[in-house]
């Protein structure tokens, strides 16, 4: 069967650790603790290592689904958890401060990656926000020499991310 | 912030320790979510990003004992060419670091270390 690595990056609260539980067949590992900090008004736990979760395409595709911390604190976790990915997810949350922001760290930090292979931007709460346009991500993007998909995600929806995901594995099998 | 309330109540707690034992050259304690509360040195350490660092290797051996269904994840050792460090929970919101450039001393630093932790967590209570 064939292995395919991706992760899933972005912003804190963005739906990582979401995203992979809704779709993993098998049980998720995460690595969620209590927050401690300011943060706990947004929410209570955090990642702070990894989630791990599998999805199977068909009989001869599995998913392997990495996702890292959203803290930038924990930034030292992000090329440990790349290393060997054929794919990328940013996901951002369009509810926050300043989602473009949060999408230019990332952007800025795995852009020699993201030049190298597929990656794809996942939009999520975009029903809480009064946000960027979709159109203000793509021209960031453009800006920055980059053409990617952008999608809007409800990371709680199996639908919503498993499409991303099969625009992700095909471009991953045409890259 | 937890961090700030508790800094002045385990200062003290991570001063005795690295006094009782020569072997420890460094301890901090660490929130679980990465922040630092407290450190205590004799070396010239860099120990910021290595509170952040225990945050992940502690929740990483959390989930590990958890997968393997072995309780509680009482310590993580990390034994190295040129020492050893010793991640350690006090309760479900703090972490114990301590260091040791000794590659011998694994039993004072383990020792010492879980008796800090459990002193700092009966000051702590369930703040």
């Amino acid at each position: 069967m064939k292995e395919i690595k991706l992760v899933f990056t972005g912003s804190m609260g963005a739906g990582k650790t979401t995203a992979i539980s809704t779709i993993s067949e098998t049980p998720v590992i995460n690595t969620d603790v209590i927050t401690t900090d300011e943060v706990v008004q947004r929410k209570e736990t955090t990642t702070v290592a990894l989630d791990y979760g599998e999805l199977s395409l068909d009989e001869t595709q599995k998913l392997k689904l990495y996702g890292t911390p959203g803290q930038e604190r924990f930034e030292y976790m992000w090329p440990i958890l790349i290393k060997g990915a054929l794919g990328l997810i940013i996901l951002v949350d369009h509810a926050s401060t300043d989602p473009l922001n949060d999408l230019a760290l990332f952007v800025r930090y795995f852009k020699p990656y993201i030049e190298e292979t597929a990656t794809v931007i996942g939009v999520t709460r975009t029903d809480l926000g009064s946000g960027p346009s979709m159109q203000a991500y793509h021209d960031y993007l453009q800006k920055q020499g980059l053409q990617l998909p952008v999608f809007t995600v409800d990371a709680r929806s199996r639908e919503h991310v498993i499409i991303m995901l099969q625009a992700l594995t095909a471009m991953v099998e045409f890259a | 912030m937890l961090a700030n309330l508790i800094q002045p109540k385990v200062t003290p707690f991570l001063e005795r320790l690295l006094q009782n034992c020569d072997d420890i050259h460094a301890a901090l304690v660490v929130t679980v979510d990465g922040n630092m509360c407290a450190m205590q040195q004799k070396k010239d350490y860099t120990l910021e990003r290595l509170a952040t660092m225990g945050s992940s290797l502690m929740s990483l051996g959390d989930t590990i004992t958890a997968e393997l269904e072995m309780g509680a994840c009482n310590n993580i050792i990390s034994e190295n060419e040129q020492g050893i460090v010793a991640f350690m929970h006090i309760n479900d919101k703090l972490v114990l670091i301590s260091i040791t450039t000794r590659k011998n001393a694994l039993g004072m630093l383990l020792s010492h270390s879980r008796i800090c932790a459990q002193n700092m967590a009966l000051e702590i209570g369930d703040l």
